[in-house]
């Protein structure tokens, strides 16, 4: 299983899209619940959800899932009659837990591989906002070693320790005329290796209501030593930068869960995530050589922002569960700070999903996510793009889990 | 099994309909409003013709900013536009100036590109020398003559003198006699783009004040003829945009040659020199100061520094000093700023007086000459590197030229309630590096 794992990781280029560049798609339940999860032991996903509850899990497990992401973007400049539109590039991010040790005792291990934060956007290369932004290619892909221990029968902790892996392609034209009369351009290509933790604490009430806080820390992508590659005129070549570095803020998130149980069958779970954006405060990319060009210091300057999650679950047969959620994440873009390549605004999320238990073992589950951002117009500050930026995103998902 | 296939059916339909679902923005309709663009002339001097890098060429007139504002007209009534086009044998037209390399030093070298659409060079008695182009004998929308003055809008032989009209006339040198007003109004239209003046005080300032041909037009005859242009103009009912004079002052022409960069140079083999010597439009030898602006093409004359007859090197003794030509001195150049604030009154005061639509292409420019962040785009009025000038330092690239089109669109837009759609000014380039 661990094999399907990794070879599932190293085909696919994982990338997303939930509330700026974060990415909300770590479970197929839960995602198929409008993303909450924090106040349930729901299944191995819970090593991201809830570090705290993996110890309340009923059994071991391993599972892996894939989400396709299909995200559209429509711009128009202002003034103009002309809507164009990102390319259609499906992001595939990709989610892989496992739970292990003893389901009777008070220590449960874990391990889980997810995407936190991401972001696929391509526009085309002589597009409006090209001087912007031509394409991001962006993903941060988290390997988090869980241990959870169930103190009471009522209270779990847990926590884990995030190893970040990092990378970025940012693409852009230069404005700057070739001979032949096109535009110069630049990649930007780097990686990073950085460290995190994830912890979390899962309480069931005598009232039967269970509740979850959990707090996943900042990781700060550095990218050192990053391949700047510039075309330009052959004249200026020698006066520009080789290599950059960059630091992205990845911000810690806040959550706090509450799980009902109306009915044997009926799980509702309601989260409130607390993003600490406020951490962005600009995009800098620091060059080796500044003969002709100035390090990029971009203000983004972002202010933290809520999400709101609402999911049920119902097992509607022995073998068949239903779910469904609402959620609404709010903006932590500000007026005037909205780019191209992650063109946000308040956004409200639809989710439906079902899972089938094939066997004792088996189960399988389907998630559909459909996230409706509010369009929004606005002049940037610094590149002076001044338009109206509307996206949705379709994004179904499926994942395969083998209990003992 | 059956129910597996079942929801695999639902989840390929959903993905299927769903990557058709684009997001939608409110739908734009252009639409005409209270003008009627069926057939637009746009009159003009070089800024109208799309004359860039010193000359006039076909990939310049390609670039026109008239054609560009037609271009989007289109969507709303708009009829055709024709510019009086170089053919591709001869597009390189009137020879043109282009960035071959730089120094070792970072000095930009310009090389010329040889003219392939001269036909003839005469001699006008009393006058001089006209380098007469290819005739073009097809319908005109672009009325631009590089060099007009306002002032030379109603003189009758101006047609023998300018070989870049006279190329549009369909009469020889010297043998026209058509003024330029009646040419352009000959042929009815609904719509039209006014745009001189800007000759009147550029060659002034670009001679440096020196030359006795290149005097400013005289204020009066300026408010004479402009009215006289605006009512030839909407005689027939046209409406149309006029626009006023750019700061001449802030362009490349005048701000990239400083006496601080002069000195610079100087000082780096002779370090004891502390001043440059001029000679002022009065005649007088001083000093010169930050405030008397040197002309581009002195930088590439070599002169600076070279000893005359008796030894003394150039502008760096009262006994050699810079000649007038290279300078707008400070006197020189308060006249400048005199006549185009008067000029440009009165273009906004008979602009009003006609309801017209306006284009403060003097706040403009210097706006952005000042530095400015297009679509993610810097530009400014820098030499070159600043996007917007082409490499005669006065006129525009395609960038600079699309802006103007978009300030000419808005303008339009906001006086006839029209909705005519902007340029997206990131299709087009400036100066082209080697």
């Amino acid at each position: 299983m661990k094999k399907i794992l990794l070879s599932v990781l190293l085909v696919l280029p994982v990338l997303g899209f939930a509330q700026s560049f974060q990415v909300n798609l770590q479970g197929q339940k839960q995602t198929a619940m409008g993303g909450a999860g924090t106040g349930v032991a729901m299944d191995e996903a819970a090593v991201f959800f809830n570090p705290g509850a993996v110890s309340f899990l009923e059994k071991n497990g391993v599972q892996a899932g894939i989400s396709p992401l299909y995200l559209k973007t429509a711009f128009r400049e202002n003034g103009s009659n002309i809507t164009e539109y990102n390319k259609d590039k499906i992001a595939t991010p990709i989610m892989g837990y496992a739970v292990f040790g003893n389901p009777q005792g008070r220590i449960r291990f874990g391990l889980g591989i997810y995407t936190p934060f991401g972001g696929a956007m391509h526009w085309k290369e002589d597009w409006t906002g090209k001087y912007a932004i031509t394409s991001l290619d962006l993903q941060a892909i988290y390997v988090q070693p869980t241990i959870s221990i169930k103190i009471t029968d009522q209270i779990g902790i847990g926590g884990g320790l995030v190893y970040s892996m990092g990378k970025v392609d940012l693409r852009r034209a230069v404005p700057l005329t070739l001979n032949d009369g096109r535009q110069g351009d630049v990649k930007l290509k780097g990686d990073s290796h950085d460290f995190g933790w994830n912890a979390g604490i899962y309480i069931k009430t005598i009232s039967g209501v269970s509740i979850g806080i959990t707090h996943r820390s900042q990781v700060t992508a550095n990218v050192k030593d990053g391949d700047a590659t510039f075309n330009v005129p052959d004249a200026l070549r020698s006066s520009f930068p080789t290599k950059f570095s960059a630091a992205l803020p990845l911000p810690a998130t806040t959550s706090i869960g509450l799980g009902f149980y109306p009915s044997a069958k009926t799980t509702i779970a309601v989260d409130a995530n607390w993003v600490h954006w406020n951490k962005y405060k600009e995009l800098a990319f620091i060059y080796n050589n500044n003969d002709r060009i100035e390090n990029t210091v971009s203000p983004r300057n972002y202010h933290d922002a809520a999400a709101l999650r609402v999911g049920i679950e119902n097992q509607a047969t022995s073998k068949l569960a239903l779910r469904a959620g609402v959620g609404y994440a709010f903006t932590p873009v500000g007026k005037g700070y909205v780019t191209p390549e992650v063109p946000d605004a308040n956004r409200i999320l639809l989710s439906a999903g079902l899972g089938y238990k094939a066997s004792e073992r088996f189960q399988i589950d389907f998630s559909f996510l459909y996230e409706n951002v509010k369009a929004r117009n606005e002049t940037n500050i610094e590149t002076g793009l001044s338009g109206e930026f509307k996206t949705v995103a379709y994004i179904p998902g499926i994942s395969l889990s083998y209990k003992w | 099994m059956k129910s597996n296939i079942i929801y695999q059916s639902i989840f390929a339909v959903a993905l299927l309909s769903l990557a058709s679902c684009k997001p939608e923005l409110k739908t734009v309709t252009p639409t005409q409003g209270n003008a009627d663009f069926s057939r637009y002339i746009a009159v003009g001097n070089s800024l109208t013709s799309g004359f860039a890098d010193g000359g006039l060429y076909l990939d310049g007139q390609k670039n026109s900013f008239p054609g560009m504002i037609a271009t989007q007209m289109k969507t709303v009534g708009g009829g055709e536009f024709y510019t009086p086009f170089f053919t591709d044998a001869q597009a390189d037209g009137t020879g043109y100036k282009k960035l071959s390399s730089f120094t070792a030093a970072g000095d930009p070298v310009i090389t010329d590109v040889a003219a392939q659409a001269v036909r003839d060079v005469i001699t006008i008695p009393d006058f001089g020398k006209v380098t007469l182009m290819t005739k073009y004998s097809g319908e005109i929308n672009n009325y631009g003559v590089p060099g007009i003055k306002l002032g030379q809008i109603t003189y009758k032989p101006y047609g023998n003198l300018n070989g870049y009209f006279e190329r549009l006339l369909p009469g020889n040198s010297p043998t026209n006699n058509t003024a330029y007003i009646d040419f352009v109004t000959e042929k009815p239209f609904t719509f039209f783009s006014l745009w001189l003046g800007n000759n009147d005080i550029l060659g002034y300032a670009t001679t440096g004040g020196a030359s006795p041909a290149d005097q400013p037009t005289d204020k009066a005859t300026f408010t004479a003829l402009y009215n006289l242009a605006a009512s030839r103009m909407t005689a027939n009912g046209a409406k149309g945009v006029v626009a006023t004079i750019p700061d001449v002052l802030s362009t490349p022409y005048f701000t990239t040659v400083t006496l601080a960069a002069l000195l610079k140079g100087v000082q780096a083999s002779a370090p004891t020199v502390t001043s440059l010597y001029i000679k002022t439009g009065a005649g007088d030898v001083r000093p010169a100061t930050a405030k008397d602006y040197f002309i581009l093409p002195f930088s590439s004359a070599g002169l600076l520094g070279k000893p005359n007859g008796s030894g003394i090197p150039y502008g760096l003794h009262p006994l050699n000093p810079i000649e007038s030509q290279y300078v707008l001195d400070e006197a020189e150049a308060a006249k400048v700023a005199d006549y185009v604030t008067y000029y440009n009154q009165t273009i906004k005061s008979v602009a009003a007086a006609k309801q017209l639509a306006v284009v403060d292409t003097y706040a403009i420019f210097k706006e952005y000459a000042a530095g400015k962040m297009v679509n993610g785009a810097e530009v400014s009025a820098a030499y070159i590197t600043g996007n917007i000038f082409s490499l005669d330092g006065i006129h525009l690239t395609p960038l600079g030229y699309a802006i103007v089109a978009n300030e000419f669109i808005r303008s339009i837009n906001k006086t006839y309630a029209s909705g005519i759609p902007i340029v997206d000014v990131t299709k087009y380039r400036g100066v082209k590096f080697p």
